[in-house]
């Protein structure tokens, strides 16, 4: 897999997007299929909301391909020579925060299941609420409400839509152009395909491996695009010590600081220009072949975090509340907290009812 | 602006010299050594190092036969110091050459210290600080020798001395400290500010129409190497390093950093224009040429004051100037015969793992030792003649008395460096074109070398190229050899020469104020390299530069690779255990048809977790179907 024209985290990520923003759409359109399309049939509001679930996701869109273009458009063209003094400083900056996002979003790819009852819970409690009239306040709320199978995919199309482009841009600082489209067209297809395998005939073992192996990809190029921000912002601090010097300097001394040096070889470089294979480790693993003190307890940092994080949203899990925490009492009875909790880091959605139901499946 | 006339002191010594006959004078300086403030450009007053309150420096002059004594004190508060005197033979007094822990113990603030010598050679030499790359801070001055039986002295009717310079603005401690750093990894060299001619700009020189002058000229910069021409006039050259040549013709002449060159200019018949004078420094040697640097100087031949000074035409193309190789010695020495030692020398910049660059005579950078080598010499009894003692980092070589040697240096540099050789001038045997590989691979043999070559101090090896020195051992003393550019003296271009240790050991007897200066720095007087006089063969705790670059994966980096490896699959496994223990009890990814909740249904919920639970959630069957597996 030539990284020049396809890269493996715009890939991953995209995909995922894609996976959740179809998942939407399906429950919307399946919802609106078994209430409208069932026994109490309504053709015309029927072949209305799904004009707007349509609507709304087509807008979202077509809106995030606007803003994407745009954004990297300026980014190849204003921006790219006006940041070469602190290059490297924008790429960390990048990257820390690609990292930051598929940490917190990477998880939920684990428990679809949850994503899919988010979404149906978020959905009833759209449709269920009245529709509130009277003053001017709150008229986009108001909107939003009436028209919730147009604004909850287009708000939710345009967020995911955004938080991808993000990502992309900051890797495309370090991919070339070319290495761009082609993971984007492909994670597109791929997640649309899932979303519609997924709409289709539900869960299977099989697809869980899926979904556990591309989460471990994903977490492995999270945690090297952690360590390589930190690398980035050493290295930049480096080349403005040593000025236009370094430019000269290739792989060799003089290239990199050696007294916060942990190892390094004057092959085998990501940046290289016949990087190709190296460049590939680099973008899954976070290879570099002039490894910090900074970038290697980054990299093992960023793990210890994950794993913890994991096996605390397990805990919680199995034992209903966070590691020493008292567990919550019973029966807490919730006014106004309709919409329930909600963590979007790990997809769990609690909810209280007021006269709760007990029910053993 | 500056006045330059021959001055009358010189021209009587020489007379009274002449009139004296053999009457050797003894000649006697007081220098205190402090801090002034100069401004010889115009553009920057700064801290300078002057003598007796004044810079520039006072002129060293004496007849060949003399007896030269200086006594220096010590003012500068915050320095050591020392005094070379360049191109001096120093024979029978080695430890008045000058150079720091190689001859003697640094000069500490507050101390004294006599230099006390004869000068037999006639001819154009310098002094300068030997000591922690200070010169250039402004300790350098001019040493001029008159020769009543210069085999010229009927072909000149006055003389003066003219000295080219490079000038920083800054000073040299701040400057080294940013040389050699690792925030200099390619050994950049700092670009000097202006250049200078007799120390200021815009000189203005005086001539009488018709008369013969002789141009004592000496390059006593850091640095830059400087092209030097008179428009409108030629130079015969009679002199180089204090050697007598056969008279030769030159319109542009290249002096490096410390050579010196006399020749004759007569003075046009007319006196209706001035002529300029102009020195520009070798750009080639710079890094880079900051917008703000004027890299000549220009002074006048003044025939008429009140005639325009006119800028000097600039020229076009590359410089030619006259090959100092081509010269004839006036006594027609022959070549030396085949060499009792040839040591071969390869010129080489490095990092350490300091992250600094170095310079490297082959593998070795040269660390000062903790005990001067003079001093090692004159300890060590009979082990004196083994090299251990002096250490591995002064890069020492052992000279019999009367051996021919020879020096080979190979430059696998893309500089120019202009090499040195104290106590001796050296027969320049060959020099190669740029470019030319090193010695040994050039097919050159001893066929090709002159066979009266000429002879000189200082000599200019080029990008990449080489060349061959020859020299009689005669001069018993330790003699260092070593690069004049003075940021290639602190990176460790440098090498020592310990000629005949054993005679002296016989002849040297140290005065009591060098002791005093050793004492009061701190510095042993006995014992090798390394300070130690119980056994001269053990090197241990001598002072070493930093360590090589290691090549590869060290420990440490391998402990860091192995163990990330770890936690990257510690990690993973942990991703895999999260994502199938939850198939257990997570809701299932439900088939899109499925499990929708209807509005009229109470709202739901979420993961049936195990065990105890405090908060009971329920999950509730839309209509149509499916469910939670539990």
């Amino acid at each position: 897999m030539a990284v020049d024209v396809f890269s493996v985290p715009i890939f991953l990520v995209v995909f995922r997007e894609a996976l959740e923003t179809v998942i939407i759409i399906s429950v919307l359109l399946a919802f609106l299929k078994q209430t409208l399309d069932g026994p109490n049939r309504d053709v015309k509001v029927y072949r209305k909301l799904v004009r707007q679930v349509w609507l709304g996701t087509g807008l979202g869109f077509f809106l995030c391909l606007v803003i994407g273009g745009a954004l990297i458009g300026v980014f190849y063209t204003a921006g790219g020579n006006r940041w070469e003094n602190s290059e490297l400083n924008y790429e960390g900056a990048f990257s820390l925060i690609a990292s930051v996002i598929i940490t917190a979003v990477g998880v939920a790819l684990l428990r679809i299941g949850k994503m899919q009852e988010k979404w149906r819970v978020k959905l009833a409690v759209a449709l269920e609420a009245p529709i509130r009239t009277g003053g001017r306040k709150g008229v986009i709320k108001r909107f939003l409400e009436k028209y919730a199978m147009f604004a909850l995919p287009f708000i939710t199309v345009l967020r995911e839509g955004i938080e991808a482009i993000v990502f992309v841009a900051g890797v495309t600082f370090s991919a070339p152009a070319s290495a761009v489209p082609l993971p984007v067209i492909v994670g597109l297809l791929a997640g649309a395909v899932v979303g519609y395998i997924l709409y289709k005939s539900g869960s299977s073992t099989k697809l869980q491996v899926f979904l556990v192996a591309s989460t471990c990809l994903l977490y492995l190029v999270a945690a090297g695009l952690f360590s390589r921000a930190v690398w980035y912002f050493e290295q930049q601090k480096w080349n403005t010590l040593v000025g236009s010097d370094a430019a000269e300097l290739g792989d060799g001394p003089g290239s990199y600081d050696i007294t916060k040096s942990v190892w390094h070889v004057n092959c085998c470089s990501p940046q290289s220009e016949g990087g190709n294979g190296w460049g590939f480790f680099n973008a899954i693993l976070g290879w570099t072949n002039s490894a910090t003190y900074g970038s290697v307890i980054s990299y093992n940092v960023y793990w210890i975090f994950v794993i913890s994080m994991f096996v605390v949203m397990r805990f919680r899990e199995v034992k209903g509340h966070w590691p020493l925490r008292k567990p919550k009492s019973v029966a807490q009875p919730v006014a106004g907290q309709e919409k329930g909790q909600e963590s979007e880091n790990d997809g769990i959605v609690e909810r209280r009812s007021a006269g709760d139901e007990q029910t053993e499946c | 602006m500056a006045w330059l006339r021959p001055p009358r002191l010189s021209s009587l010594v020489r007379q009274l010299g002449f009139l004296a006959l053999a009457s050797a004078a003894t000649v006697k300086y007081d220098f205190e050594i402090g801090w002034v403030t100069a401004n010889p450009d115009g553009m920057a007053e700064r801290s300078t190092i002057g003598i007796n309150g004044q810079w520039p420096l006072p002129r060293i002059e004496a007849n060949v036969g003399d007896q030269i004594i200086v006594n220096v004190l010590n003012s500068l508060g915050d320095q050591s110091t020392s005094l070379h005197f360049h191109g001096l033979f120093m024979n029978g007094s080695n430890h008045m050459d000058g150079p720091s822990q190689a001859t003697q113990c640094p000069i500490s603030p507050g101390s004294r210290f006599t230099y006390n010598f004869t000068i037999d050679q006639p001819g154009t030499y310098w002094y300068h600080s030997h000591d922690h790359g200070q010169y250039p801070d402004g300790l350098r001055g001019p040493l001029i020798i008159h020769d009543p039986d210069s085999p010229f002295k009927d072909d000149y009717d006055e003389e003066l001395v003219l000295t080219v310079s490079d000038w920083y603005h800054d000073q040299m401690p701040g400057l080294l400290d940013f040389f050699i750093s690792k925030a200099n990894p390619t050994g950049a060299e700092p670009v000097p500010n202006s250049a200078l001619l007799n120390d200021t700009q815009n000189l203005k020189i005086s001539v009488e129409p018709g008369k013969r002058y002789l141009f004592r000229v000496i390059n006593v910069g850091a640095f830059a190497g400087q092209y030097l021409w008179f428009e409108g006039h030629n130079m015969t050259i009679i002199e180089v390093d204090g050697v007598y040549h056969q008279q030769a013709e030159a319109t542009m002449i290249y002096l490096s950093a410390a050579q010196r060159c006399s020749f004759i200019i007569t003075a046009k018949n007319d006196t209706s224009e001035n002529f300029p004078i102009v020195s520009s420094m070798d750009t080639s040697l710079f890094d880079k040429l900051p917008d703000d640097l004027n890299w000549n100087v220009t002074g006048w031949l003044t025939y008429d004051s009140t005639k325009p000074f006119p800028d000097p035409a600039v020229v076009d193309g590359d410089y030619e100037p006259f090959d100092d190789w081509t010269l004839v010695p006036w006594d027609n020495q022959t070549i030396y015969g085949e060499p009792d030692q040839s040591i071969s020398l390869d010129v080489i910049m490095d990092n350490l793992d300091d992250g600094a660059n170095y310079a490297f005579f082959n593998d070795i950078t040269y660390r000062a030792p903790k005990v001067p080598t003079l001093y090692t010499a004159l300890s060590a009894g009979e082990l004196a003649t083994d090299a251990t003692v002096y250490g591995k980092y002064t890069h020492p070589f052992v000279l019999e008395k009367g051996q021919v040697v020879e020096i080979v240096v190979n430059n696998i540099d893309p500089g120019k460096h202009p090499f040195h050789l104290h106590g001796h001038n050296f027969q320049a045997v060959w020099r190669s074109e740029e470019e030319a590989g090193t010695f040994q691979d050039s097919g050159v043999t001893s066929a090709n070398f002159s066979e009266v070559p000429m002879r000189r101090d200082t000599f200019v090896l080029y990008p990449n190229g080489n060349i061959v020195l020859r020299f009689l051992a005669y001069n018993p003393g330790v003699w260092l050899f070593h690069c004049h550019i003075e940021w290639h003296v602190q990176s460790g271009l440098m090498a020592t020469f310990v000629e005949a240790p054993l005679d002296l050991q016989k002849s040297l007897v140290i005065p009591q104020n060098h002791k005093d200066a050793c004492a009061a720095a701190g510095v042993p007087t006995v014992g090798n390299a390394a300070g130690n006089s119980a056994n001269y063969l053990d090197l241990s705790g001598q002072n070493v530069p930093p360590g090589l670059i290691p090549e590869g994966f060290t420990t440490r980096g391998i402990v860091a690779l192995v163990f990330s490896i770890i936690s990257g699959l510690l990690g993973v496994a942990v991703i895999a255990w999260y994502g199938f223990v939850g198939m257990a009890d997570q809701p299932a990814v439900e088939p899109a048809g499925a499990g929708v909740v209807s509005p009229a249904d109470p709202p739901v919920v979420v993961a049936e977790p195990k065990g105890p639970t405090p908060t009971e959630v329920s999950l509730v069957d839309g209509a149509g179907g499916g469910g939670t597996r539990t």
